[in-house]
């Protein structure tokens, strides 16, 4: 992976009457790097695609590829393509037609157009499938045609619009991996967009978190997961706990939180510093950094004992849902695979514990 | 055996109402055409079997050229009505939304609501030499004396495109409906422009409903009685005008019974060819 950058956005805004879905938003993707736009939906990811696809000029603001302007460039004369939600794949030519109709606009010869429809069904794993229609192909199928349909141009970059959205769960994680490696083979930039947070994190080297039209967080899945560095993005990127509460006490860059159900807790100050006494803050723990036990232990920062209300079970993925003894308040958290916990029932007490640095404190008001 | 006769009873019993139909108001009426067709009057209530009836339409050359005729105007009214209807029917589907789409549609339907009759008889309110346009033209000073707009061909086909319309637009608004947006995007996306989206994607798409729709337009064109004769007059020469003559006036019911038989034939024929050249099959064309 070089350092040459590919796409390049400034300032970028999109506003529509007096709606803005797009608010300043800057961002440089590196040559061959898979890029992700995480975000609910409604916050202007979509948008922001469609506009460096060309099907939407921005308001006010450069886009850049190859530190070429893009900016009032039509979709056909720009060098990026797009595979879309919901495929957009031809019906009514065969795959290797579907393959063909941009090497075709570029006026190429038949001959070449051929041998790069071949190489590229070759590249996918699908050799043997250019004569079929589409509606005889698979969900996992069609979306790597589809993606051959705009690889096989040779993009600077390929922007993808959620395509994992319609598959069952099976396949989308085996795509995932597929995507992964299909990238890595074309050597190509993507850019993802999605609402699911295990897609973006599992395919990105980088990952944006998108909220009302701002990026809130741009960085290495890693970092937004141990290090969020907003409200939002604690709560969105992984499961959390959130509680609100205020300051009560400081010592150095720890700080003690009463929640509103008058619970305290212990947390260390990370990119909201200075908390003062009395502030409102919100706090996040997530379910996994959470310590259970069966004896009660005083070693970590904070300690808790609760009854299990509910288990949630999902297999790797099972929780438990904790009421807290003294104030009554609920936690959700991991139940560990290991045999200690494997007779866990309702209504058994449990200790819970975790240390300052795991939880993650903000101050309240400034995101929603 | 009860077990596996019941339904199949219970089958027959459902399909006789149709079946009834279609033997009764369609092949045995056409059956008896065709054999009507084939006889010849030689004194009173004597016939026996011939085939001058259909010479004489080879031999005689108003017939053929009426006929010839009347099948290059329906090919043309159906071309002319599939050109007009395109773009509304993609307006219709694409670009209207919501309350729009609706009323606009609606306002494809309305005409059909009086009889194809009075619809005719409003363009010739509009067209003849008293009429609105006529004096219209006179007020403007355009021209000096009254137009007669009437009795020509453009008139005829002005009328039967019309009439044709809405069996064009529905066809065409169901297949156009069903077109994903984001495959037109695609279309530009790749590389193509406006006229490849044309007609790389969305004609291709269309095509069932192009298909179907020229079917039915056709037909109808081809078969229709009441417009070619108002507005057409007495030069008209529709080939429905002629089996009307030889049923009615002519009384000549072997030759009418021939000419029947010729069009279908024909409309048989020019359909088959339609669908060849399309590469539509009748089968996927009438399922959408």
């Amino acid at each position: 992976m070089s350092s040459e950058i590919d796409l390049r956005a400034t300032n970028l805004c999109k506003n529509f009457d007096n709606f803005e879905a797009v608010k300043d938003v800057n961002f440089s993707i590196p040559r061959g790097s898979f890029f992700s736009i995480l975000g609910p939906s409604g916050c202007g990811k979509t948008t922001l695609l469609r506009m460096l696809a060309g099907f939407l000029e921005p308001t006010s603001g450069e886009i850049e590829i190859k530190g070429r302007s893009m900016l009032g460039i039509p979709p056909n004369k720009r060098p990026v393509n797009m595979v879309f939600q919901h495929l957009a794949l031809f019906p009514m030519m065969t795959v290797a037609e579907n393959i063909a109709y941009g090497l075709k606009r570029r006026k190429m010869k038949k001959p070449e157009i051929t041998k790069r429809v071949e190489s590229a069904l070759e590249r996918i794993g699908l050799p043997d499938v250019g004569n079929r229609s589409i509606s005889q192909l698979s969900g996992g199928q069609k979306q790597r045609i589809a993606i051959a349909r705009c690889l096989v141009l040779e993009p600077d970059v390929l922007l993808l619009d959620e395509p994992l959205g319609a598959l069952d769960l099976k396949l989308r994680e085996h795509m995932k991996i597929e995507l992964k490696k299909l990238q890595q083979a074309f050597d190509t930039t993507f850019i993802y967009i999605t609402h699911d947070q295990s897609e973006a994190m599992v395919m990105s080297d980088t990952v944006a978190v998108m909220n009302e039209g701002r990026f809130e967080q741009v960085g290495a899945p890693q970092d937004l997961y141990y290090h969020p560095q907003t409200p939002f993005v604690a709560g969105f990127v992984g499961e959390s706990n959130r509680f609100s509460g205020s300051v009560v006490n400081r010592e150095g860059e720890t700080v003690e939180v009463i929640t509103e159900s008058g619970q305290r807790f212990v947390a260390r100050e990370k990119f909201d510093k200075k908390l003062n006494s009395e502030e409102q803050v919100d706090l996040f723990v997530r379910p996994e950094m959470i310590h259970l036990s069966y004896e009660k232990g005083d070693k970590s920062d904070n300690n808790l004992s609760g009854q299990v209300e509910n288990i949630l079970f999902d297999g790797g993925n099972s929780r438990l849902l904790i009421r807290e003894q003294v104030t009554g308040a609920e936690l959700q958290v991991v139940l560990p695979q290991t045999q200690a916990f494997s007779r866990v029932k309702g209504g058994d007490e449990l200790h819970l514990c975790w240390n300052a640095e795991q939880s993650h404190v903000y101050r309240s008001g400034l995101a929603s | 055996m009860k077990i596996s006769t019941g339904p199949r009873l219970g089958l027959y019993l459902l399909l006789t109402p149709l079946l009834l139909t279609l033997a009764l108001l369609i092949l045995f009426p056409h059956l008896e055409m065709l054999n009507i067709s084939l006889r010849e009057r030689i004194s009173y209530g004597v016939y026996k079997f011939s085939l001058t009836n259909y010479g004489e339409f080879f031999t005689e050359p108003l017939y053929w050229i009426t006929f010839v005729r009347t099948a290059w105007m329906s090919i043309l009214t159906t071309v002319i009505t599939l050109l007009i209807a395109f773009p509304v029917a993609w307006y219709i589907a694409k670009v209207a939304r919501g309350k729009t789409k609706g009323m606009l549609f609606l306002a494809c339907l309305i005409p059909f609501w009086v009889s194809e009759l009075v619809r005719t008889y409003g363009w010739m309110i509009l067209l003849r030499e008293t009429g609105v346009v006529s004096n219209f033209l006179q007020w403007l000073g355009l021209v000096d004396g009254p137009v007669e707009m009437l009795y020509n061909d453009v008139t005829v086909m002005v009328g039967l495109v019309y009439t044709s319309m809405l069996f064009m637009v529905v066809p065409l608004i169901t297949t156009l409906d069903g077109l994903d947006d984001s495959m037109v995007e695609a279309a530009y996306d790749l590389g193509g422009n406006g006229w490849n989206a044309l007609w790389e994607v969305i004609v291709p798409y269309a095509m069932p409903g192009i298909v179907s729709g020229c079917i039915v337009v056709f037909m109808l064109t081809l078969g229709n009685y009441l417009t070619p004769t108002l507005l057409g007059g007495k030069d008209s020469l529709w080939f429905t005008e002629q089996i009307f003559t030889q049923f009615i006036t002519r009384f000549n019911w072997e030759q009418g019974a021939a000419f029947g038989v010729l069009l279908l034939i024909l409309s048989s024929l020019i359909v088959w060819l339609g669908l060849k050249l399309s590469g539509q099959s009748f089968r996927d064309t009438m399922s959408r």
